[in-house]
């Protein structure tokens, strides 16, 4: 069991997620978008964080690179749930300080194999 | 975290490497390593419970340096998640890992 | 994992998704008027959304379309392309197309139409593309062996990115059996070295029939953070050179599944509507349910004791609390169906700009008080009236740019669009600065069509009035806008099944204000408790105009059946409840009665009662639900003493009546 956090605008898609981690046993928080999920992240510490780049108030791009900045999210594995194939658009937050990313669509299959194999 | 015991220099000095032993405390336990090799360091990873490659490989410089300096820490104790992380990256040889106990 | 346990989450997802097209929708045309590239940013995201959930909730077919418009957006928002009036025209067509796969989506229809076809031609088109190209699949590495080196040497800032050569090599140790060599040639002195960077190296002899895709799938995310060479030592068998199509397969067939059972349950799902509550409403809830918890617990006290005269005076401030907290909580639960306006109004800029291009006019909609909350239902269906009054305001009240210069006005007309509540009511009003009502034009159609004889002694008012008769349409032409067949009658008919009155005031050459006012709520009416024998009936408040206590000759019998009494200048019919319902042992003569003067279906009369009883608000329980539609009767509702009072439906009773008289 990992504490996860989820961060997507998208109730449908955040709620998707969370509910699939639950019922694989982790303890999942949500956020509704990056400023929000900085400050979970204050209050907590994740041991994953799975988040949409596209979103109102902070973006995703803008969230990993706060959370890079504290000391207790260095290594933290963050994935990135984004619907670009191209490769410039991964690398964007690769270069944000994401660790991965996860190609929407994606199925619960998928999302708990992903989150398996960062949680190692 | 590790605490050393004893100020005198002539005792061996006990390391206790932190439990969460990962990306956030290399840098704590790496100034506590380098108080170490003025003394016969003893190092005790019993505890550790999460670990990961860069708390590895400080460890693994830090016995090249002590051998430079002709010394050998010894173990005290390795925790089963440190013995199969060393495992997998190929470190246990460098890292001079006492074999495991027998059940 | 079920899938069942996911379906909750695709109606959320075309919840959402029809308010993310809404606020695209809004968005292009804000930008259209020359918003600012904020307004990009913000569609793109709407799309983005829409695209990346069509696809994980079953809609594949969505997915891909909103793709194709997501690229086109994309390259406005990167700066590679300007957007001008055809971008937004087609992303507008786009927009209504998704609107309408989500409305099949929701009965279970084919998502696809022709309209969706073509419009994705037109989309890829539009990015200089002859056909929509198939999602790219990166090409894959054929060669396959049965023994690998495999050289991996990360980054110095491999780890700080999450990425944990621990991970990589276990995930590499699923694929086969490893040899683990380290390499510490870069590693440095041990003071020089920054823990927190990757210095190490590995070389991994990897055995197993492996593809070499697979290695490479496992460095995926970090093919820029490392240096690495994968190595086949034995090539087990060199597949040919494999066609392109095949590999891009694979995927395929999944989907389909995935949308079949999707399907499946979006039929069961199809009925089920929601509501989105926000937060603040469901603590205030909470919030009262508490109050009442403490209410109900002080008053557990009074269960045991004697009560004298002080404990009296708490019990009875104990019960003023409670009826308090009981009519609280009754307003916020009744909140909770309350939903702010703006979702009606927001349509109307789309229609506003489409309409007013089509009869070449210039329109500026103003929309005030889009936050003005209504009931679920009486939002959803005070959009057809809404639609039909603004389509008419373009069409007939507002003129060209030459009529209105002709007439010393700018040339760009002023619609506007305004909600507000009024004591129980909301008030929405339509209102334009054109043209207003030509009373001579209404005059000499009304008299064409029979519905008046003459105009002589009628006011503008009721002149105004005969828009409302069916039948009836001033337009010069029949446009295709307004000449549907659909009269103001309708609009008149439909606000007051929904207990609500439609006006209209108008001045020539300056325009005119519809007005509708509705209940705030269809499930809670206020209303007089009348008595009628051993019965009891609702009337509502709003359809009361006046009661009249009358003397036994200020009513008369006419010939052919029926009553009449005279009332400010005007006879109404009396309709006699005890009559028209049947009841035994009511009040026959008039002078012992009362009369109450109620207006209904644009006409007046007057209802006959024993007396009434008292004002209440009324919580309506469907007959229909329960029993059988009842005519003369909207609904029941449960009065204090627990019996069962009939909800008396003026304009059912007016239309009954004329069909008495006219039999």
């Amino acid at each position: 069991m990992a504490k996860i956090l989820a961060v997507d605008d998208s109730a449908s898609m955040r709620g998707m997620v969370a509910f699939t981690l639950r019922n694989a046993g982790h303890d999942v928080s949500e956020a509704e978008n990056g400023q929000l999920a900085l400050d979970a992240a204050k209050g907590s510490s994740f041991d994953l964080v799975l988040a949409d780049v596209n979103m109102p108030v902070m973006d995703g791009l803008s969230m990993v690179r706060e959370l890079r900045t504290m000391p207790a999210y260095k290594g933290v594995p963050i994935l990135m749930l984004t619907t670009e194939s191209h490769t410039d658009k991964k690398m964007e937050g690769k270069a944000a300080g994401a660790t991965g990313w996860l190609v929407k669509p994606f199925d619960p299959e998928q999302l708990l194999a992903t989150v398996k194999r960062v949680l190692g | 975290m590790g605490k050393t015991t004893g100020e005198a220099k002539a005792k061996a000095r006990v390391i206790a490497l932190p439990a969460d032993f990962r990306l956030g405390s290399v840098a704590d336990v790496k100034a506590e390593l380098i108080e170490a090799f003025d003394a016969a360091a003893q190092l005790d990873g019993a505890g550790v419970e999460r670990v990961d490659t860069a708390a590895l490989q400080l460890l693994v410089a830090f016995r090249r340096e002590a051998a430079a300096r002709g010394q050998s820490p010894t173990w005290l104790g390795v925790s089963e998640v440190m013995r199969d992380a060393a495992g997998v990256l190929g470190l246990a040889q460098a890292l001079e890992l006492p074999a495991p106990m027998p059940a | 994992m079920s899938k069942a346990g996911l379906a909750q989450f695709q109606q959320v997802f075309i919840e959402e998704s029809l308010e993310g097209l809404d606020t695209m929708e809004s968005s292009l045309l804000a930008l259209d008027e020359g918003g600012d590239g904020e307004l990009v940013h913000t569609i793109f995201r709407a799309a983005h959304s829409i695209k990346g959930g069509a696809a994980t909730f079953g809609f594949p077919e969505m997915s891909s379309f909103t793709h194709e418009a997501e690229s086109l957006l994309d390259e406005v928002r990167s700066g590679k392309r300007a957007i001008d009036g055809s971008i937004i025209e087609l992303l507008l067509r786009t927009v209504d197309c998704l609107r309408g796969m989500f409305a099949r989506a929701q009965v279970g229809e084919p998502l696809n139409d022709t309209v969706a076809e073509g419009l994705r031609n037109e989309l890829a088109a539009a990015m200089g593309r002859g056909t929509p190209a198939a999602a790219v699949q990166a090409r894959r590495d054929v060669d396959q062996a049965d023994a690998w080196t495999v050289r991996f040497r990360p980054h110095a800032g491999m780890l700080a990115s999450g990425n944990e050569p621990l991970r990589l090599i276990r995930e590499l140790a699923g694929l086969g059996k490893l040899q683990v060599t380290p390499e510490f040639d870069k590693l440095p002195a041990f003071a020089a070295l920054e823990p927190t960077e990757c210095h190490i190296g590995w070389t991994i002899e990897l055995t197993g029939p492996v593809k070499r895709a697979d290695i490479k799938g496992v460095f995926d995310w970090v093919e820029d953070e490392c240096d690495l060479v994968i190595e086949a030592k034995h090539v087990v068998a060199e597949v040919a050179a494999a066609p392109a199509a095949p590999v891009a397969a694979p995927a395929a067939p999944a989907a389909v599944a995935d949308a079949g059972a999707a399907r499946a349950q979006r039929e069961t799902s199809a009925e089920s509507s929601s509501v989105r509550v926000s937060i603040d409403k469901i603590d205030g809830l909470i919030n009262l349910v508490g109050e009442l918890v403490i209410t109900q617990s002080m008053l557990d006290t009074f269960r045991e004791g004697d009560i004298d005269a002080a404990r009296l005076a708490v019990l009875e401030q104990g019960l003023a609390q409670l009826a308090r907290h009981t009519r609280e909580l009754q307003e916020s639960v009744m909140g909770i169906r309350m939903l702010p306006i703006a979702s009606v109004f927001n349509r109307f800029p789309r229609m506003v700009r489409d309409i007013s291009q089509k009869l070449g006019k210039q329109v500026k909609l103003e929309l005030i008080g889009e936050q003005t909350e209504l009931d679920k239902t009486v939002l959803e269906k005070i959009g057809d009236p809404m639609v039909h009054l603004v389509r008419n305001a373009i069409d007939h009240g507002l003129e060209t740019p030459d009529k209105r210069r002709a007439a010393g006005k700018g040339d760009t007309g002023t619609l506007t669009l305004k909600a507000s509540h009024r004591g129980g009511n909301i008030v929405v009003e339509v209102s334009d600065d054109g043209a207003g009502l030509n009373r001579d034009a209404i005059v000499a159609k009304a008299i064409q069509r029979g519905i008046i004889s003459s105009s002589e002694g009628m006011s503008d008012d009721a002149v105004a009035e005969l828009i409302f008769q069916p039948g009836f349409s001033t337009a010069a032409v029949t446009t295709d806008l307004s000449g549907r067949g659909v009269g103001m009658d309708v609009v008149r008919r439909n606000v007051s099944d929904l207990g609500g009155t439609v006006a209209i005031r108008s001045t020539q050459g300056n325009g005119s204000v519809f007005t509708i006012t509705l209940p705030l709520t269809l499930a809670i009416i206020d209303g007089l408790t009348a008595a009628v024998g051993e019965e009891r009936y609702i009337v509502p408040l709003v359809s009361i105009v006046e009661s009249v206590q009358l003397k036994a000759d200020a009513v008369r019998s006419v010939v052919g059946g029926g009553e009449l009494f005279r009332f400010r200048g005007e006879y109404l019919p009396v309709i006699r409840l005890h009559d028209a319902f049947a009841c035994e042992g009511a009040v026959h003569a008039i002078d012992e009665g009362l009369m109450v003067v109620v207006e209904g279906d644009g006409s007046r009369v007057g209802l006959f009662v024993d007396g009434l009883i008292g004002q209440q608000q009324a919580v309506v329980k469907s007959l229909e639900a329960n029993y059988r539609r009842v005519q003369g009767v909207s609904g029941a509702t449960i009065l204090a003493d627990g019996s069962v009072a009939l909800i008396v439906d003026i304009a059912g009773l007016v239309r009954m009546q004329g069909r008495r008289k006219a039999a």
